[in-house]
């Protein structure tokens, strides 16, 4: 009896293992949800203005997946040590709820991340950044926002356009009809600034002197954080549902054993 | 022979004008912006003029390629027949006319040796500024020379140079945004979660089933009575003790 008794107690035990591994992933997918939503990069706007930021819908149902996670854990390891057959029917119920948004919010954030390519960004760039025209409010509210966040990433990552500065010089854009191509060939932002925000040397940055203006890409500083935040929720979330696929099979398996 | 086509390679020209052995070239290769949609960047003519009379004035004269051959050298620039507000209708314009002191020879170190054609935007409708430095109307193509005078009359002249065509932009509207296709990565992802859940549905189904059968009493799947049960957890085991004890 106590060899069967034991094997119970070990079988529990594993069960409860498994749910505290649950609730501190789920803890940990929540902080780095939130980490991905409050957008320390200052990109969301980009994404806004694409009109799909379903990363940022991932993320924000990893929010919620990751609290619901920690709360049903707590449930499962109470049902386990008390083998109540009703509370656990409710764990597995829930849990099986709460494993399909996290698969939802996993595909999602796989899925977009094959759409963030860099004609995608450039063609937003040429269509958005300065335009003055705009249709209606959405697309001034959008403009402004890519307008901003683009004059932010130069600045910042010491950078021009999505390719280099030949972007502004290869294709037409909204800038290009608001700015003559003669004082600005690019952006005054592609210039190389001093301390106080103004070009260092303006004819030099116009005339594309290396050292007075930025001539590498900003692709990378956009396409970064963005397969970070992607890779990061789709995959941390496989790994969770992976192992809460192992704990709900037993705890079915365990339910199943239980006798009134 | 010989000495008489040397000769005529300095002599006075037809107009009277030296010909200066030197064509005009683009600036060196590392400026991004040596050519633009309406600019570009030339080398400036240092130790060209090298007969030059102090009190010279170089002035760049911008033509249209087809044109070129038609350019009577010994027009004044800064009259309305060169000014840059009618051209290209005018079909050559001259403009950046400065001293020859400008144009030190040989160059001090750390100089910009470069003419920027087209800088100057505030003058281009500006009638009484003729050789305005505007930018240019269209991608050209374009010749240029260069045209030394002293107050009254051209002195000399370079050759043209080669034909220079500026850039054109494309428009962004073609250009293709959508990925090829969907990763690997996304791929197996999705097809391991969807056999997953699958496999925890059928697995409730299957539960749920058994334990509505088992508790209608009719056979169940799990009909052998399992040797290892759980029971419920009991915190005091005072009922489970044998008598003997007491």
């Amino acid at each position: 009896m106590s060899k069967d008794d034991n094997s119970v107690h070990i079988f529990q035990g594993l069960l409860i293992l498994g749910n505290v591994v649950i609730g501190m992933c789920g803890i940990a997918l929540t902080a780095e949800c939130i980490f991905f939503v409050s957008d320390p990069h200052g990109l969301y706007p980009l994404l806004e203005a694409t009109e799909n930021d379903d990363i940022y819908a991932a993320a924000w149902i990893g929010i919620f997946v990751g609290f619901a996670l920690f709360s049903l854990s707590v449930l499962g390891i109470t049902g386990v040590i008390k083998s109540n057959k009703t509370l656990l029917l409710v764990y597995i119920i829930l849990m099986l709820i709460t494993y399909a948004f996290e698969m939802a919010s996993c595909i999602t954030a796989a899925t977009h991340q094959d759409f963030l390519t860099p004609n995608l960004f450039l063609k937003q760039m040429l269509e958005r950044y300065q335009k003055m025209e705009t249709d209606n409010n959405n697309d001034k509210w959008m403009s402004e926002g890519v307008t901003k966040t683009w004059n932010n990433l130069m600045l910042q990552n010491h950078c021009c356009g999505v390719h280099g500065p030949s972007d502004w010089q290869k294709y037409a854009s909204a800038f290009r009809s608001s700015y003559n191509d003669a004082d600005y060939p690019w952006p005054h932002q592609c210039c190389v600034m001093d301390a106080r925000g103004s070009p260092v040397n303006l004819d030099g940055c116009k005339l594309g002197v290396p050292g007075y203006y930025n001539s590498n890409g900003c692709y990378d500083a956009i396409s970064g954080p963005m397969n970070r935040q992607a890779w990061g929720v789709a995959w941390f979330g496989f790994a969770i549902l992976c192992w809460t696929f192992w704990v709900l099979l037993g705890t079915m398996f365990y339910w199943s054993r239980i006798e009134y | 022979m010989l000495p008489l086509l040397l000769l005529l390679a300095t002599a006075p020209g037809a107009d009277g004008l030296t010909s200066i052995d030197y064509v005009p070239t683009l600036a060196n290769e590392t400026l991004e912006g040596r050519i633009t949609t309406s600019t570009f960047v030339l080398e400036q003519p240092r130790c060209v003029f090298t007969d030059a009379q102090p009190g010279t004035h170089i002035w760049l004269v911008v033509a249209l390629d087809a044109a070129a051959e038609r350019f009577d050298a010994g027009t004044m620039p800064e009259t309305p027949r060169l000014a840059f507000q009618t051209f290209p209708s005018n079909t050559a314009y001259a403009t950046l006319g400065t001293s020859i002191a400008n144009y030190p020879c040989p160059p001090r170190p750390g100089d910009f040796t470069v003419l920027r054609v087209g800088s100057e935007t505030a003058c281009r409708s500006d009638p009484n500024r003729p050789s305005c430095n505007g930018p240019l109307p269209g991608p050209g193509p374009y010749r240029v020379k260069f045209v030394a005078w002293d107050n009254v009359t051209a002195q000399a002249q370079t050759h043209w140079s080669e034909p220079i065509t500026l850039k054109t932009a494309l428009q962004a509207d073609n250009l293709p945004v959508t990925a090829g296709g969907h990763s690997t990565g996304m791929i197996i992802l999705t097809a391991i979660l969807s056999i997953l859940f699958a496999v925890l549905l059928a697995c409730l189904v299957a539960l749920l089933a058994s334990w509505c059968s088992n508790s209608y009493g009719s056979s169940s799947i799990f009909s052998k009575p399992d040797a290892v049960t759980v029971r419920r957890y009991n915190t005091h085991h005072v009922y489970d003790q044998p008598a003997a004890r007491l």
